[in-house]
């Protein structure tokens, strides 16, 4: 809105976001669980199952922030994640030989999803929301006319991924951890990183730039993909044999993104980051932990989400001053 | 001498528009050669041919007499071209140095060496004299600073042959004095530059050749001794403009129509001034003068945050822009991509959208001032070229849409209007159409401020100047002052009392 006025720039005000937003959520957690007097939350195991509840939203958001850095959005992933969760466990049998099979399996699975998505809106030039809501319902309507032919279960050693663990550290959250690092390594440190934040800031500048703007788009569909699909298999490991509407009930499409946008990522792409998104997650473990403790009941749970979600949105608004999402 | 790059029989069309037509174009090394013409000639088409952002529809492109064929413009870089467009192309969310180094970021398997990044960012940003910090935000940038970091990232490439489409535009008299020299130490290192400009003084002084077009199609190019200015004018609007500025009214100004007192806010101190009936008041000043953000104060965009504005003696409150233009005074923001235009939309929609949100939600919408001939009648009599005034306003040349959105001003009754930078990336002809509007609203007894870094356009203009220095008016001087008298002021060498005193 300037043309002469120097702003200080919104980075530089006040904390980064995620450790605000970190700090609020633990705060909230540490408050209800006092108040409640179930201290017993906040030992080392109290604390390990509040992160574990972050582990499946948190794989499918470090995908979806990707995306939505690049300026685009993907709705498919909580079909993919029923989809890998079920296929994974028809696969297995409970065999401990197919947990390696399986899991390639389902991975190219997400690779060929992500393909199409990004191929569709990249150059297909077919608005995102619609594209990945399109291939969405295509996954899910397939598994749910084939799941009767799909049932399954998952090897017990793959299970160790949801329940056994290092040093008392669950092996889900060193995977989280690890991907997590990962994920923010590449988008701050490498040319893929660079070149995503290039297309989803300014697209037809990236293109003068000289970046290939569709490959860019397109790569970033398949991370999503395949995060999603790391999600599915966490989920499959978890219950045992996965069913067509695990994705759907956890509403992971939505909340996904909901959780990366209030991470400070904004929808038009190109700001954002990975740490926020993950702080995001952490909000939204600590209200569902705080709410269980509370005796809270489903519905009023979800109303109560739904006004965070908005009031998280806002304060960034006003914190830069300007349009977030 | 094999000339750098050649282009021939070059062809373009859009829909409805043939923006090139049969254009031949050539480039020697260590040549400056200008491309002048009205908006919408093609000036900017042509060089997003060579850049390899569109395709010819026929023709060829030589450099160093080999044909080459762009699909992307990485294959033009590739080959030695860097082209400061026109339009900014920043990323507003990251870093200069990450907009410097945008698709040819410094990295070894694929990761990041930032610390280079930064310090070969500092060193461009050296070399065209700006003072910008690497890791600042971009978004935090003035469009001049952002322009300044545009040219330092066409500077990364070490191109043989360098395009600037409109690179003044944005600049202020200082920055413009330096981008020239250093155009002239690229040129002794043998680069050859094409040079895209409205400012004709500019285009004189340091071109080589000039080529003129006109409608899509090449008029003529000369060496600059056989083309005085009179014959580039000629050339490039198709008859002889006399009176590039309108006369001025002998009689002395009216009433008191806005006055300021103590006006202050983060960017301004002490601001007091007057605009009278049938005055155009121009501001000048540098950069970060507060030039702008005085414009801003004024339509209650970024507010006065003390002292008293009244208006035909009554104080207003403006603390946002809708007070402002309720209260009679208009907006025409200097970054019109940003600020002005609804991109995707018509043409006709973005000259009407001032009328249609002041008007009453039940407004009929095809009624009245609302009429698509009546808008269209005033768009055409500001001259807005377009194949349709249905097309979307993105798809004009800058100088139409910088007409559009002045129409839409025009439709509004205001009583004052604020102008930012009017003519920025204006053609010649459209500037003395400009003139004459603003002139003729003047004289129907009403007030203009326009803020502006084109000097002569201001000493031509305005009837008063009013120079700024770091957040304050630092003198005012009368019609005819000169070029050194604002400079003077507009770098704070003035000791006050004495300029007003002369004022
Ligand atoms: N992408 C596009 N789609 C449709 N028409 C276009 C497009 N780009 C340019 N044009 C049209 O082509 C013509 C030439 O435009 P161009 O931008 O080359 O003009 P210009 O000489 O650079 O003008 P200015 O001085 O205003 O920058 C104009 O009539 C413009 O409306
Ligand atoms: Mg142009």
């Amino acid at each position: 809105m300037t043309t002469d006025v120097a702003k200080p720039g919104p980075a530089r005000s006040g904390l980064p976001i995620s450790i605000l937003l970190a700090g609020l959520s633990i705060g909230f957690f540490v408050v209800v669980a006092l108040a409640t007097g179930e201290i017993a939350q906040l030992s080392g195991q109290g604390i390990t199952g509040l992160l574990q509840r972050m582990v499946a939203l948190g794989l499918v958001a470090i995908g979806q922030t990707f995306v939505i850095l690049v300026g685009s959005i993907d709705l498919s992933v909580a079909a993919l994640i029923s989809a890998v969760a079920v296929l994974a466990s028809h696969i297995m049998q409970g065999d401990p030989a197919m947990i390696l099979p399986a899991i390639l399996l389902c991975l190219g699975l997400c690779l060929a999803v992500g393909l199409v998505n990004g191929a569709l809106v990249a150059y297909g030039g077919i608005n995102p929301l619609i594209a990945t809501l399109g291939t969405g319902l295509i996954v899910q309507g397939v598994l749910a006319a084939s799941f009767g032919s799909l049932q399954g279960a998952v090897a017990r050693e793959f299970q160790a991924i949801a329940y056994g663990g290092l040093l008392g550290v669950p092996y889900s959250l060193l995977l989280l951890a690890i991907l997590s690092l990962a994920a923010a390594f590449v988008l701050h440190r490498t040319l893929f990183g660079a070149r995503i934040y290039a297309v989803g800031g300014n697209p037809d500048g990236a293109r003068l730039a000289g970046i290939r703007t569709e490959r860019v788009t397109l790569s970033a569909h398949v991370v999503a993909s395949l995060f999603a699909g790391a999600s599915g298999l966490y989920l499959a490991a978890r219950l045992q044999s996965g069913t067509p509407w695990v994705g759907r009930d956890g509403i992971y499409d939505l909340e996904s993104i909901a959780v990366t946008v209030i991470g400070g990522t904004i929808l038009a792409g190109g700001k954002g980051g990975i740490a926020g998104t993950l702080a995001g997650v952490l909000l939204f473990a600590c209200l569902d932990a705080g709410f269980n403790m509370l005796g809270i009941d489903a519905f009023l749970k979800q109303v109560l989400r739904g006004a965070i979600v908005i009031a998280a949105v806002a304060v960034h608004a006003v914190r830069t001053k300007g349009h977030v999402a | 001498m094999m000339a750098a790059l050649s282009m021939s029989g070059i062809s373009k069309a859009f829909p409805g528009v043939r923006a090139l037509d049969n254009v031949d174009f050539d480039c020697l090394p260590g040549e400056v050669h200008a491309i002048c013409g009205e908006n919408g000639a093609g000036k900017s088409t042509l060089m997003k041919i060579l850049g390899g952002s569109y395709r010819p529809d026929a023709g060829t492109i030589r450099l160093a007499g080999n044909a080459v064929h762009f699909s992307h413009p990485r294959q033009a870089a590739e080959a030695g071209i860097s082209i400061i467009h026109q339009e900014l192309s920043l990323l507003p969310h990251r870093s200069v140095a990450e907009n410097i180094f945008m698709g040819r970021e410094i990295a070894r398997h694929g990761l990041l060496d930032k610390a280079a990044m930064r310090d070969k960012a500092a060193r461009l940003l050296g070399r065209v004299g700006a003072r910008i910090d690497p890791q600042a935000l971009v978004s935090s940038l003035s469009i001049a600073m952002q322009q300044l970091v545009e040219i330092a990232k066409a500077l990364l490439l070490d191109a043989r042959i360098l395009v600037m489409d409109e690179p003044t535009a944005a600049l202020d008299e200082r920055d413009s004095r330096t981008l020239l020299a250093l155009v002239e130490t690229l040129r002794r290192d043998g680069v050859s530059i094409v040079y895209i400009s409205h400012r004709m003084p500019e285009v004189m002084a340091i071109a080589d050749r000039i080529t003129i077009l006109k409608d899509g199609r090449k008029v003529w190019t000369r060496p600059r001794d056989a083309a005085p200015v009179g014959e580039i004018v000629r050339a490039m609007v198709g008859r002889d403009l006399k009176d590039f500025y309108p006369a001025r009214p002998a009689s002395a100004s009216g009433q008191l129509l806005l006055s300021v007192e103590g006006g202050a806010n983060a960017a301004l101190r002490d601001v007091a001034f007057d605009v009278r009936a049938g005055e155009i008041v121009g501001v000048a000043g540098l950069e970060d003068s507060g030039k702008a953000a005085l414009a801003q104060a004024l339509v209650g965009d970024a507010p006065f945050s003390s002292g008293t504005v009244t208006l035909r003696g009554e104080p207003v409150t403006l603390r946002a822009p809708r007070q402002a233009t309720a209260a009679g005074i208009g907006y025409l923001p200097g970054d019109r991509k940003r600020e002005g235009l609804a991109l995707r939309q018509s043409v006709r929609d973005n000259a009407l959208l001032t009328l249609r949100s002041m008007a009453g939600l039940f407004a009929r919408p095809q009624r009245g001032a609302f009429a698509s001939d009546v808008i269209d009648g005033k768009l055409r009599e500001m001259d807005v070229r377009a194949a349709d005034f249905g097309q979307e306003v993105g798809t004009l040349s800058g100088g139409n849409q910088q007409k559009a959105i002045i129409v839409r001003w025009l439709a509004q009754a205001s009583d004052i209007l604020v102008f930012v930078e009017p003519t920025r990336g204006i053609d010649i002809a459209a500037k003395a159409a400009i003139y004459e509007t603003m002139r003729g609203f003047a004289d129907s007894g009403r007030g203009i401020v326009v803020v502006s870094s084109d000097m002569p356009e201001l000493i031509g203009i305005a009837d008063r100047i009013l120079v700024m220095h770091q957040g304050r008016i630092s003198g005012a001087l009368p019609r005819d002052a000169s070029e050194e008298d604002i400079m003077h002021l507009a770098l704070g060498l003035a000791d006050q009392p004495h300029r007003e005193a002369r004022a």
